[in-house]
């Protein structure tokens, strides 16, 4: 008896796996649809066959015209059945079926006498339903009714009426607009949900209307609030208020604000959250206002609730950003969260406290990340290494301890995007922090050892030939080079031979072993290979090419004046059409077509990476750089000092938008000006930039270099040059106006007519300043910097600055007048405190360093006083900065 | 909005997926990015403990209840804490629905009311209802008691 029994039981095992829809196939269920058509409905029957089609449109099943249409005439006989279950997996079904236009029409009249039905849970269906299905003009038909809904005992049916209402607003606002009464009625609802999603409603009707948002506004906030939802989508609504309202001037209260704090204190986490949110993001947020904010979110990070925690801890990061001191008094907390189960959580506290934690913190910091980056994924460790590049920008005295993490990760396993931003932010520490240069290569070095990414080993070798051979013992990075001729695959050798070839250049008393390595490589199996070492061995003056050391120099590190994208076209052009002729690069047009990608970043970014490295030391100048030299008129202007960041000359969304590029020579100033033509029917021929510079005298223009056309999309670049006294720093204030040859666009063909109208469009004015004078060059040790220069050469004084706002505006103001580089994360000022100490450094023009050494401080009537110390390799540079100073 | 709304087993495959506004091209990545979501990080999580993730300007709540494990991904108002209301409300509706937290043959079984559920909470990416006795009621067309 016993061996049935199990039997039975391993039977119901069996069947608790088995799914009910196993081996369900479109074609059965569609022949099983027609019991749809008995004249006796099944309901439970017809109920099952619904579940089975919903379960295929679930799957990603779909219908064609023909099976869609045919269900969707069988399910429509449904409405006869009196059953309650069946009717609603009916209104489902029709939903998800989506009729076709021409065939909403079969079911209109059944859902409209629905709409009016006794039965309130038909009416709410039927509204939803009808509004899923239909179009604008049958909406005018039903108008009256969902109007009466809105303001319906019923919840639900209310609900319904009024979120058909917001999805409905998205295709035909104007009847929806027209509701607003109805709405407004239902924002007073006793019923929670309804008076949320009226309250929803009604924004998204007025919210281009300032004055009714912020009516709705205050009488909300003084009202009863029902759901915790609704509390929230106020919240936001009041923040918009806020933020479109100024702060009271006399008390410097702001309104609303004790709204927002007594929200704090509501008894739903949702609402908390909501508005310690909304406070911290307040524009100019004063610490006071902060602080109860920063408090409820720091209750939130031990929550049991990783929602919650993960919440609090976004946030914080957020406001770390700009308010790194409110938030030091979470770091213990944060601290406990970098061994979160989430890793979402951890990741975030240890960004958060990357950012907020000062340079005694540092190592204890590093300590704990390396025990947490084993176990977390690439994506979060790639942005734990963005976070402590720039902390080492931040406390370049701690590079050492960074450094050292940063190789250690790089030799753990990791994908190509993880170890490219280590490798990234390796040079960009090399490259801003002279001192961890060294150290720096020779991690870089021990890397491409054992590198299974191609595409990094290559520029870790170039960038390595261009740094290596400027340090104290270049030979010890010639056996990692040479390893690779030997190791690795033909791309990395040929890069590998290139490297050796820039060591040899450069240092002499490593030449004529580099000729014994580069004569072995003309051995090797790849011609790529072979060919460049011939090309070197020759080039260096092992054979018969005799060319001058500077030649050789220019070759090796010069960067290649054309643009690539150019020689591209005009090579394929060369291969379709064989000719006897060499290829001649000189055919190769120089203009660039479009403007460089670096000037879509945002301004005052830091440059990035291995990408756009080599030769120069940003690729935003380096860019500027060759398309300057590209043009014959500026060929003999000298070198390239600085470019500004782009100045928009046009307000966003305007026909033609311009930006201007100020570039600082020795002798002149070239106006770059960056053109976009946004209207499709036109284009611009001849376009100029007039540019009237009476308000700058020590200015004089000497040439234009016009743009031929500008089509639609497409941007190009005018040139204004002005000339002025060599080394000096001259200011003044340029207006500008757009002249130009507009042309009709037959925007079918995309021809333009022949003739064209004159036309001028005005555009903003701008200003050079002293700033444009000074590049922004830091300084690994500001003390040891100061103290190395000669102490003559020191220039003190006094300044007033008048009453401000707060100390942090007046040194941003001050640093911005100068345009120097902030060192050691001394532009960050404490929120609350009376003095400051802001150490900045930089090159004036004529290759002169500054360093400044600024100390503020504020009286109890908020009036700045700022004492101004600099020093300089010319003593009269240092009375330059007074005066810019004085004057600004 | 509340971008989509997904559940699936526990080998990772789809059971019923809910996109509102994201285009068709996108949804293929989405589901297995949601996937591989869950299975890298939900084995030996508690029956409703709630696990968040963002990317970009886009949030995930997501959590296992039974053999099923649900996502919800949401944008703009329907940030973390507002997902994790919707996602509470669906997990009540499915417990009260399937009597306990479902294997997944009792799923299936009870699948035609869930997606009844699904369609009352969330209707075209807005979050509708949130009471699951109301839920209850209304998926059987009857309508509910508090008013």
């Amino acid at each position: 008896m016993a061996q049935p029994l199990v039997k039975k039981d391993d039977d119901r095992d069996e069947e608790a796996d088995y799914s009910p829809f196993l081996g369900i196939e479109k074609g059965a269920v569609l022949q099983e649809a027609r019991v749809f058509n008995d004249p006796q409905l099944d309901a439970r029957r017809c109920s099952q066959v619904i579940t089975k089609l919903l379960y295929l449109l679930n799957q990603g099943d779909s219908f064609t015209k023909v099976e869609a249409t045919e269900v969707f005439f069988a399910v429509t006989k449904l409405f006869q059945s009196r059953d309650n279950g069946l009717r609603r997996m009916v209104y489902l079904i029709i939903k998800d079926l989506s009729p076709s236009a021409d065939e909403v029409i079969i079911v209109t009249s059944s859902l409209m006498k629905d709409m009016n039905s006794r039965t309130d849970m038909y009416r709410a269906n039927a509204i939803r339903v009808l509004c899923r299905i239909t179009d604008g003009t049958l909406l005018t038909q039903i108008e009256r009714y969902l109007k009466q809904a809105i303001v319906d005992k019923n919840p639900v049916v209310a609900s319904a009426a009024l979120v058909s209402g917001i999805h409905l607003l998205q295709t035909t606002p104007e009847i929806v607009k027209r509701w607003s009464n109805e709405v407004q009625e239902a924002v007073q609802s006793r019923a929670a949900l309804v008076q949320f999603h009226a309250l929803a409603l009604l924004h998204q009707i007025r919210q281009n209307d300032r004055l009714a948002v912020s009516k709705l506004v205050t009488s909300l906030t003084k009202g009863t609030v029902r759901s915790p939802l609704a509390q929230c989508l106020l919240i936001r609504y009041t923040s918009q208020v806020i933020r479109e309202t100024a702060v009271n001037s006399q008390t410097g209260d702001r309104p609303f604000y004790d709204y927002l704090e007594s929200c704090l204190r509501h008894k739903a986490e949702m609402v908390i959250f909501e508005a310690a949110k909304a406070i911290t993001e307040l524009s100019n947020v004063t610490t006071r206002e902060l602080t109860p904010a920063i408090t409820v979110l720091q209750l939130f990070l031990s929550s049991s609730k990783p929602v919650l925690r993960f919440a609090a801890v976004r946030t914080l990061n957020k406001v770390a950003m700009t308010h790194p001191m409110a938030v030091t008094n979470c770091n213990i907390d944060m601290e406990s969260l970098i061994s979160d189960q989430n890793r979402s959580i951890a990741t975030l506290a240890i960004t958060t406290l990357l950012k907020t934690g000062n340079e005694s913190s540092v190592d204890r910091l590093m300590k704990q990340i390396t025990n947490f980056m084993s176990d977390i994924a690439d994506e979060f460790k790639i942005v734990v290494v963005e976070a402590i590049r720039s902390l080492c920008l931040k406390f370049p005295l701690k590079y050492r301890s960074l450094m050292n993490f940063l190789s250690n990760i790089l030799r753990e396993e990791g994908g190509f995007e993880y170890k490219k931003a280590i490798v990234d932010s390796i040079v960009i520490l090399i490259r801003d922090i002279p001192d961890a240069k060294e150290s720096g290569l020779l991690h870089l070095c021990e890397f491409i050892e054992d590198c299974e990414f191609t595409y990094l080993s290559t520029q870790i070798l170039h960038f390595i030939g261009n740094e290596g051979p400027k340090t104290s013992d270049p030979s010890k990075y010639i056996r990692y080079i040479y390893n690779r001729v030997i190791l690795e695959n033909a791309t990395v050798r040929a890069s590998a031979v290139s490297t050796l070839a820039k060591f040899g250049a450069l240092v002499d008393s490593l030449k004529p072993r580099i000729f014994i390595l580069l004569r072995r490589c003309l051995f090797d199996n790849d011609d790529e290979v072979r060919d460049r070492a011939t090309l070197y061995l020759n080039s260096l003056g092992d054979g018969s090419v005799a060319e001058t050391d500077k030649d050789v120099k220019e070759f090796l590190f010069g960067s290649l004046d054309i643009p690539l994208t150019n020689i591209e076209t005009t090579l394929r052009n060369y291969e379709q059409n064989p000719t006897e002729e060499p290829f001649d690069i000189n055919s190769v047009p120089r203009e660039v077509k479009s403007l460089p990608l670096v000037e879509k970043k945002a301004p005052g970014k830091k440059p990035t990476a291995l990408g756009g490295l080599p030769p120069s030391p940003t690729s935003a100048s380096d860019a500027y750089e060759r398309l300057l030299s590209s043009i014959p008129e500026f060929a003999d202007f000298g070198k390239l000092f600085k470019s500004s960041v782009p100045v928009e000359l046009t307000e966003a969304e305007t026909e033609y938008a311009v930006n201007v590029v100020k570039h600082i020579f020795d002798h002149h100033v070239v106006f770059q000006y960056n053109c976009t033509n946004t209207i499709p029917e036109q284009l611009l021929e001849n376009v100029t930039v007039i540019v009237d510079a009476s308000e700058a005298d020590e200015f004089s223009e000497v040439g234009v270099k016009p743009l031929k056309s500008l089509p639609y999309d497409t941007p190009a670049q005018t040139f204004v040059v002005f000339e002025k006294a060599e080394g000096v720093p001259a200011v003044g204030k340029f207006s500008n106006t757009l002249r130009f040859t507009v042309k009709e666009v037959d925007t079918s063909t995309g021809e333009a007519e022949d003739d064209g109208v004159e036309d001028e469009y005005q555009l903003e004015d701008f200003e050079v300043v002293a700033a444009d004078y000074i590049l922004k060059v830091g300084v690994s040790n500001f003390r040891n910097a100061w103290e190395s220069m000669d102490p003559d050469t020191e220039h003190i004084d006094e300044y007033g600055l008048g009453p401000r706002e707060s100390l942090v505006e007046a040194v941003n103001a001050v640093i911005s007048l100068l345009g120097m580089q902030p060192c050691e994360g001394t532009e960050t000022v404490p929120s609350n405190s009376r003095s400051h100490t802001c150490l900045l450094s930089g090159v004036y023009i004529g290759n002169v360093k500054v360093l400044v050494r600024l100390s503020f401080g504020m009286d109890a009537a908020k009036e700045v006083a700022m004492k101004l110390a600099v020093r300089s390799d010319d003593v009269n540079v240092s009375e330059a900065i007074h005066e810019i100073v004085a004057s600004g | 909005m509340l971008l989509a709304v997904l559940i699936a087993n526990s080998e990772g495959n789809i059971l019923v997926e809910r996109f509102n506004g994201v285009p068709a091209e996108e949804r293929l990545h989405w589901r297995s990015f949601l996937v591989k979501l869950g299975v890298d990080n939900l084995r030996g999580v508690k029956n409703e403990e709630l696990l968040v993730a963002n990317h970009k300007s886009v949030y995930i709540v997501y959590t296992v209840l039974g053999d099923v494990s649900i996502f919800v991904v949401g944008k703009d108002e329907y940030d973390e804490l507002a997902l994790s209301e919707a996602i509470f409300v669906i997990t009540s509706a499915l417990k009260d629905v399937c009597g306990k937290p479902p294997t997944e043959r009792l799923f299936l079984d009870k699948y035609g009311k869930i997606c009844l559920c699904l369609d009352e909470i969330v209707w075209k990416g807005l979050l509708e209802n949130t009471d699951k006795d109301r839920i209850k009621r209304l998926i059987r067309l009857k309508p509910p008691t508090d008013f």
